[in-house]
């Protein structure tokens, strides 16, 4: 049985459609469900492998990006949630459900206490909303499974809250467990050191994403389902010239799907294609 | 406690915000930033509510609040669109409050500084809107006396007492009947209806042996309003008795699509809230582009939010609904670095907003609404002339996908049947945004009234828009849609009823916001975020449930009927019973006569510029790159301090930083975007694919040369639909997969030669349109764009935009892997100028810097672009070209300089075979119909094969390595040096 993949939609979500596209790109079933029919229909979630919260600015970003969303999953779901993760389960919250999941606590989670909030993703730094493209090295040293054999990665962010902030003991806390799973960096891979735009938002440390500690649960800033197709990338007109020129056929797909592809090879999937 | 507090870290990223802008002012600062919520709600301690407002890992709940020397605090005036609060509200209700008890938003900034009340108060005036926006401010010491700041709740408390109507007396003299049209009925704001309506209105209301009642008359001076009817469009005018619209726009669209036969792209054009063009064969594109300029005016933030929320209306409102894939933003402004004093008022008390404050204001308030709703905003532009200072532009546009066929019939049709029960679905309706349509339709001057001003609620429209698009279209549960834009249910249950022939409605059932409206203020009051269906009885419980379970509150209001009246009742008493007929139809005809003058001004003849090429004319160290101080350069400035100067202009320069605000990626479907090249160009033209599972791409641009009005306006408007074309042409997309909009921002269009103007732009078009092909599918028009006022002295001004006509392009590519970039990509690629460059600098950049109009404005040759289009449709097609970007502003110094930046990659240019004109002119000619690309060497021969039969390609040079523009003989400048002209003016804002 192909497992699973749950995309959360509603109250201003707004990337599932393309979230479950790239679940079924790599060949996982999935479907987009509102999280008001999930509160009436929990049990829904033992049924599913993966799930995922997308982009979106749920309820407008107001009293801060992803705190009422969360707050309503809290109020209507949170033992369920905490069930799922508990199983052998992959979740991945991208840019506000990234925001959703360290306000609900999933990660970093440390000692498996699920729902201690103790990380935020606040106004950037800049105090602008920002979309462009940024690179990203993940962290070997992780061992999520979504990020296996990702070393760097090129996709988009854009959100207007993506600056992880904490207390020094949390920081080195997720240090020295190798939670930190994505950093900005320059395109030749030295870190960003939080040199604006290559961090784009002031994030401390320049994370872009981390984990809970079985590197199950992912949340991270960065669209990877906006990078997934070479296509989509900002270079592709540099890209797709470079292959005419050497008569080469470009791939088709691009960074960002690595960690979906990952996801299905987690569950089973042979990946059948490389990623660029 | 009714009221909390939340504060942010020091180094939050809005405090870190206030204290640049008082730095810039001159004041070092610390500020921290407290979040407030109010409210009469037990739940408000709750812990299921604080928490839904405080992050604990940097926030403190209610911390007692020292160590500074002043706090401002910045809240919603009553009745104000507050969505912080909107959320609030819904926090509070899921935390147990079961009343719906209101939560109101406030920002409280602690300013730690030396800076005097003033300074605090100039703040103030910077981060808020007086006009919507309350602002207290405190010293510390009043503050701790207080201890605190003051609780205070923004209710609304109305009290409409009394008739449910009142009658309006019109047996009265013509001075009175103009009397009620400009100060409305017992002063409640102005109906903007011209005489001859007027006393149409009484003849028809003597003919019926009664007075109208005020809904009566408020619903004709809503549907008889410019901004509705369009009567200046419609109208006979000079010799052309069917008026422009018809005779022109509509005329050349059908003979378009007559000449293309099987080939026409058109589906649905001007008929409904969008026009729509094939997409594949199962979908259609849809695209409509509004203006919210007055709004705009009076609060940016607003306007801006309201317009672009609106028109994603516009898409869900066409056919049985079309989902919002793309949106398009456009700005004509002044210039921000200049602060023009300028009142509303002769006393000087109410000054007009800063240019500064209206830029950063419409474009937050299309990044808000843009990015909140989920849908990619990547193609747009700016605009400067001094002459937007009172009255600023804003362009908001969508662009929609809907399925050919929905339920087994045509997606693009829907038609309300009499029965069928009048739903209303979104926002609950309130006071804000009463007499929208009819302010629209006049000047701006000190009585437009406030109440017009509004703030979109992208979250609430996202849920039912979802709901819509997602869910409920696909069910077939409801026979038309459309949207309550401009007018309210007045103008969309109006317009649904034509369908079937009349209407009921029931006004008490409309939900409000707060009680106590009258009910003509419930019936024309332009609330947003709201759409109106036409729903068969026995499917509207499920409808309504259906909206129910996604958070959106849908109410049967009323019933379409088909007795050819147009009837509202308010608690069984009968308010408004008008004749349908009477009610579209019964406007008079007003025939318009014009007249027209060129502009006069004679070609100038000026010094042209020192080569710099040479040691003795190094580059000058005085560079000028401000459009203010446009005047004629000293007699020694050289080509390079020219061209340096020219791309720092604010026409010419990057507006990357808008770019980045507006989330261009979200629905994963961006191609080729704002930004291009290494160098980061800001493009006029983008390509999205808004089908993951389609190669399929849409091309968008646009066009606008507002100045060259100043000379011609049929040139003007030839030069804005031309270079709307060739912008999407030169990203790929073939010519005759091209459909258009026009956008008539006009002004004083009740003179004569304002009249005069407009036709000839209007015919313009049509000339143009019909050549190229190129049908118009949808549009709109704006005819007062004036602003009446005072300057400094007291002294009365009226500043008029210029003439603006905006015409917007949008195109399907067969696979994007055909779109082309701006960005050359390999040195050794050769260059080449596709098209004819003339004398033609009449109102260009170039002259305008040098503070003269001229005389020679670039003229459009249709047919020699034609040409030149359908060659290079084929060369896109066999892929041999590497980079193009048209020639538009700026001429071709800029397109040379902007091609060098975006690969940042050296040019070596020789102009000797473009003719003998003068070289400044050769470099700041703004002819049009030109396209500057590069070519891989091993392209050529066919490259060159393909333009054969065209005269005007010439090879002027080849992409090299060394990081410089070389312009023989001219000049010779560093990449970093025109990067850093180019990047500098705007960076900072």
């Amino acid at each position: 049985m192909t497992a699973k993949a749950l995309v959360l939609t509603g109250y201003g979500l707004n990337s599932e459609e393309e979230t479950l596209h790239a679940f079924k790109t790599v060949g996982l079933d999935g479907h987009l469900r509102h999280i008001n029919d999930l509160i009436d229909n929990p049990a829904e979630l033992k049924d599913v492998q993966i799930l995922a919260i997308p982009g979106g600015f749920s309820y407008g970003d107001d009293t801060g990006s992803g705190n009422a969303f969360a707050q309503k999953i809290k109020l209507a779901l949170m033992d369920h949630i905490k069930e799922f993760v508990a199983r052998d389960t992959l979740t991945i919250g991208i840019c506000n459900g990234c925001q959703v999941l360290v306000n609900l606590g999933l990660a970093p989670a440390f000692d498996g206490k699920y729902g201690e909030r103790t990380v935020t993703a606040t106004y950037n730094l800049s105090d602008r909303y920002q979309c462009r493209w940024v690179d990203l090295k993940s962290n070997n040293a992780n061992k999520s499974p979504w990020l296996q054999g990702a070393r760097q990665l090129h996709i988009p962010v854009a959100h207007g809250e993506g600056r992880f902030m904490m207390s020094d003991k949390t920081l080195s806390r997720l240090q020295a467990n190798n939670q930190i799973a994505l950093t900005y960096v320059h395109p030749d891979g030295s870190p960003a050191n939080g040199e604006f735009p290559v961090n784009p938002n002031g994030s401390t440390a320049d994370i872009a994403g981390i984990t809970d500690e079985s590197g199950r649960v992912l949340a991270l800033m960065p669209h990877p389902e906006r990078g997934m197709f070479t296509w989509q990338r900002d270079d592709y007109d540099y890209l797709k010239d470079a292959a005419q020129r050497e008569k080469l056929q470009l791939p088709e797909r691009a960074d960002g799907l690595v960690l979906f592809e990952n996801a299905a090879e987690y569950f089973g999937i042979k990946k059948s294609e490389k990623a660029a | 406690m009714s009221r909390i507090e939340v504060l942010s870290p020091a180094d939050d990223g809005r405090a870190v915000h206030i204290q640049n802008l008082l730095k810039s002012a001159g004041h070092s600062a610390k500020v921290r930033v407290v979040d407030v919520y109010t409210s009469k709600s037990s739940q408000l301690s709750t812990p299921a509510f604080t928490e839904a407002v405080t992050n604990p890992v940097t926030q403190t709940l209610n911390a007692k609040l020292e160590n500074f020397d002043w706090a401002l605090e910045i809240g919603f005036l009553p009745g104000v669109t507050d969505n912080v609060g909107h959320t609030a509200t819904e926090l509070l209700t899921l935390a147990g409050d079961n009343d719906n008890t209101p939560c109101y938003s406030s920002r409280l900034y602690l300013i730690e500084s030396k800076a005097d009340k003033a300074a605090i108060e100039n703040l103030a005036d910077q981060l808020a809107n007086k006009l919507i926006q309350r602002i207290h401010i405190k010293d510390a010491a009043a503050f701790a006396n207080d201890g605190g700041m003051d609780v205070i709740f923004p209710e609304v408390t109305l009290a409409h007492e009394g008739a449910a109507v009142d009658t309006v007396n019109l047996n009265i003299s013509d001075e009175a009947l103009m009397e009620i049209s400009q100060k409305g009925i017992l002063g409640r704001g102005p109906l903007g209806l011209p005489l001859i309506y007027m006393k149409a209105i009484q003849a028809h209301y003597k003919e019926l042996g009664r007075n109208p009642t005020d809904i009566e008359l408020e619903t004709l001076a809503q549907t008889w309003s410019e901004h509705c009817k369009h009567t200046i469009f419609a109208s006979p005018i000079d010799e052309v008795k069917d008026g422009l619209y018809k005779h022109y726009i509509k005329r050349a669209t059908k003979e378009i699509r007559e000449a293309r036969g099987e080939h026409d792209i058109c589906v649905s054009v001007f008929s409904d809230n969008a026009g729509g063009i094939i997409f594949d064969d199962n979908h259609l594109i849809t695209d409509k582009v509004e203006t919210h300029n007055s709004p705009s005016a009076l609060d940016p933030f607003g306007g801006a939010i309201t317009g672009i929320v609106g028109v994603n209306r516009d898409c869900l409102g066409f056919g049985q609904g079309a989902k919002p894939v793309m949106n398009r933003y456009g700005y004509c402004l002044a210039d921000p670095r200049t602060s023009p004093k300028l009142y509303r008022d002769k006393a000087k008390t109410n000054p007009i907003l800063s240019p500064e404050t209206i830029m950063n204001g419409v474009i937050a308030g299309v990044e808000a609404g843009g990015n909140c709703s989920g849908i990619p905003t990547p193609q747009g532009f700016a605009y400067f002339d001094e002459r937007y200072v009172g009255k600023p532009l804003v362009y908001v546009g969508t662009i929609g996908l809907i399925p050919r066929e929905i339920n087994g019939k045509p997606g693009h049709e829907k038609c309300a049947k009499a029965g069928d029960k009048i739903i209303m679905v979104g926002g609950r309706v309130g006071r804000d945004g009463i007499h929208g349509a009819t302010f629209s339709s006049v000047a701006l001057d000190e009585g437009s009234p406030a109440t017009a001003v509004q703030i979109g609620d992208p979250i609430t429209q996202k849920k039912f828009s979802d709901a819509i698009i997602k869910e409920i279209r696909e069910t077939g549960l409801y026979n038309a849609i459309t949207d309550n834009g401009a007018g309210g249910l007045a103008s969309s249950v109006g317009e649904m009823a034509e369908q079937s022939g009349g209407f009921h409605l029931e006004l008490e059932k409309v939900p409000l916001k707060y009680p106590g409206m009258a009910p003509w203020e419930i019936w024309i009051s332009e609330s947003q975020e709201r759409m109106t269906l036409a729903v068969p009885p026995e499917n509207c419980d499920q409808i309504i449930e259906m909206f129910a379970r996604r958070g959106s509150e849908a109410t049967v209001i009323g019933t379409y009927t088909d007795n050819g009246k147009a009837l509202i009742t308010y608690n069984d008493e009968t308010v408004m019973d008008m004749e349908m007929a009477f009610l579209h139809d019964g406007n008079p005809e007003t025939p318009l006569e014009t007249t027209f003058t060129r502009g006069d001004e004679a070609e100038p003849d000026l010094a042209e510029p020192l080569p710099s090429c040479h040691p003795e004319h190094g580059e000058g160290s005085q560079i000028n790159t401000t459009d203010s101080s446009a005047a004629p350069q000293n007699d020694n400035w050289t080509y390079s301090e020219a061209l340096l100067t020219m791309m720092g202009r604010l026409n010419i320069c990057s507006k990357e930083f808008i770019a980045t605000q507006y989330d261009h990626n979200v629905q994963g479907s961006a191609c080729l975007g704002p930004l291009q090249g290494k160098g980061r160009v800001y493009a006029e033209t983008t390509i999205n694919r808004p089908l993951l599972t389609s190669p399929k791409g849409v091309v968008m641009s646009q066009g606008i040369t507002a100045r060259y009005s100043d000379i011609d306006t049929y040139h003007m408007a030839t030069a804005a639909l031309d270079t709307s074309v060739r912008n999407a042409v030169a990203a790929g997309v073939d010519f005759d997969q091209l459909a258009l909009l026009d956008n008539f921002c006009w002004c004083s269009s009740d003179e004569p030669e304002r009249l005069g103007q407009l036709k000839r732009a209007v015919k313009a078009i049509y000339d143009l349109a019909v050549l190229y092909g190129t049908p118009f599918i949808s549009g709109k028009d704006s005819m007062f764009n004036d602003f009446k006022g005072y300057d400094e002295n007291g002294n009365e001004v009226k500043i008029s935009a210029p003439p603006t006509l905006l015409v917007s392009s949008i195109g399907v590519i067969p696979h994007v892997d055909r779109s082309i970039s701006l960005a050359p990509k390999a040195i050794g690629d050769l260059v080449y100028l596709i098209g004819e460059t003339k004398d033609e600098l009449g109102a260009s950049e170039y002259y305008n810097q040098l503070g003269v109009t001229g005389q020679n404005v670039p003229e459009t040759n249709g047919e020699q672009n034609r040409f030149m289009y359908k060659l290079y449709g084929r060369a896109a097609k066999n892929k041999l070209i590497a980079s193009a970007l048209p020639v538009n502003l700026g001429g071709l110094g800029v397109t040379l300089a902007k091609k060098a930046i975006a690969g940042q990659l050296g040019l070596d240019i020789d102009l000797g075979n473009l003719g003998d004109m003068r070289a400044d002119k050769l470099l700041f000619s703004e002819s049009q119909g030109r396209i500057l690309v590069t070519v891989a060497p091993e392209n050529k021969k066919e490259f060159e094969r393909t333009f054969k039969k065209f005269e005007h390609v010439y090879h002027i040079g080849h992409v090299m390595h060394p990081q410089k523009l070389n312009i023989k003989n001219l000049l010779q400048l560093d990449i970093d040096k025109l990067d850093e002209a180019y990047k500098a003016p705007l960076r900072d804002y």
